[in-house]
């Protein structure tokens, strides 16, 4: 299972604090949100990981991937911004939270994930989720205010997760779990996560299929871009010896 | 007042709970009983949370780590972890939180579970983004003071 996390300068925590808390507490992998924290995958790639990635999996035993987290104030902008960092970076993330980016984010099949789609003023329906099941972008559930919100904030924020939820799982679009940590201090084992969510009213499988699914992604885009793949069922092979 | 007999008697599992701070925070054993009825209060509600009935049996923290032991009533260990994972902070100390196992009885969790707290923590100064700077390293952990308060950081990025 693969947790996604703000890392130093965004969060408090760096992608290698991040790594290894998560490591010890049975992750097998952390997508780091942030930009500026970990290295893209360049020229000099080990593995399809950038040599820093490669270098924390070797010391920590688990898998970092580098991410981007899209905040444009508007399509126009995200689209930009998507087309950029879409090349360099395994997972591309576009932050919701207004209808305009959350109807962008769903219709453009080279964005992997939308997060924190009710953030804010942003909203959710079938036609958002139908468009998400068909160009495969996972729906973000941000579990950071079920751990960390308290009183009306935490109500307000549970009850846009449940709405989402019936939204999504009707129409059976991709979806990704998550805690949004932004220390080490946020960071919540797994058992934790599908315990609390469990708690609210999630399905458990469900739950563990969320947290799957970063991982999931990465190894897709990884693929993607190594030299061997042409296109989705055709790689560039060997030719076979003659025996 | 004669206990009860056996059969009567609740039966309870007790969590091993490992407990990290920054290093400046203070937690005591009543706040933290408080924070811990609180978020089963505002998760579970009065009724989930007399039933599950978490208290606290051991407690102690030092230097940003610490490590707890939680009673809770048997057939109520799930609530009990999503209520302990939802501590998220305690007297406004950020608290990172994780359960290392379960037991029928305080002994094995103690024999289990506990005492396992990580090397002494020494305070020195690192080289951390282009500047020395003043923090408090235990093991492969290394809490990194800056202008904006800590910033925890690892060994892997200070070398």
């Amino acid at each position: 299972m693969y947790e996604a996390v703000h890392a130093h300068p965004d969060g408090d925590a760096t992608a290698a604090r991040h790594a290894a808390t998560a490591a010890r507490y049975g992750y097998e992998g952390v997508v780091v949100r942030t930009r500026e924290a970990l290295d893209p995958v360049g020229a000099d790639a080990v593995d399809d990981r950038s040599p820093e990635a490669a270098a924390l999996r070797d010391e920590y035993g688990i898998d970092v991937v580098d991410a981007v987290e899209i905040d444009a104030d508007g399509a126009t902008s995200a689209s930009g911004a998507v087309g950029n960092y879409r090349s360099d970076r395994t997972v591309v993330c576009v932050a919701g939270g207004d209808d305009g980016l959350n109807r962008f984010a769903v219709e453009e099949p080279r964005v992997d994930v939308l997060v924190r789609p009710m953030a804010g003023s942003g909203d959710f329906n079938h036609v958002l989720a139908k468009a998400a099941r068909d160009n495969g972008v996972h729906v973000e559930f941000d579990l950071g205010p079920l751990f960390r919100a308290t009183g009306g904030k935490r109500v307000r924020a549970l009850a846009d997760l449940r709405k989402l939820r019936e939204i999504v799982t009707y129409y059976d679009a991709p979806h990704v779990v998550s805690a949004n940590p932004r220390s080490h201090l946020e960071l919540r084992a797994p058992r934790e996560i599908v315990a609390a969510a469990e708690a609210v009213g999630f399905d458990a499988e469900w739950v563990e299929e969320g947290l799957r699914a970063w991982g999931e992604i990465a190894a897709r885009n990884r693929e993607r871009r190594s030299e061997a793949f042409i296109e989705p069922g055709v790689r560039l092979g060997r030719y076979e010896e003659d025996g | 007042m004669k206990h009860l007999p056996k059969h009567l008697r609740p039966r309870w599992r007790y969590l091993a709970v490992g407990i990290e701070t920054w290093p400046d925070a203070e937690i005591r054993r009543r706040a933290f009983q408080r924070a811990l009825w609180y978020a089963a209060g505002n998760l579970l509600g009065d009724a989930g949370s007399a039933d599950a009935d978490l208290t606290l049996l051991s407690f102690s923290h030092d230097d940003g780590e610490g490590e707890a032991i939680v009673r809770a009533r048997h057939g109520h260990v799930d609530d009990a972890r999503a209520v302990i994972g939802c501590v998220s902070e305690v007297d406004d100390d950020p608290v990172g939180i994780r359960i290392r196992g379960i037991s029928g009885t305080v002994r094995a969790c103690e024999e289990r579970y506990m005492g396992r707290a990580g090397g002494t923590s020494t305070q020195r100064d690192v080289a951390f983004e282009d500047a020395e700077r003043s923090a408090v390293v235990r093991d492969d952990a290394c809490d990194v003071r800056t202008e904006s308060g800590y910033v925890g950081a690892a060994a892997f990025d200070t070398e």
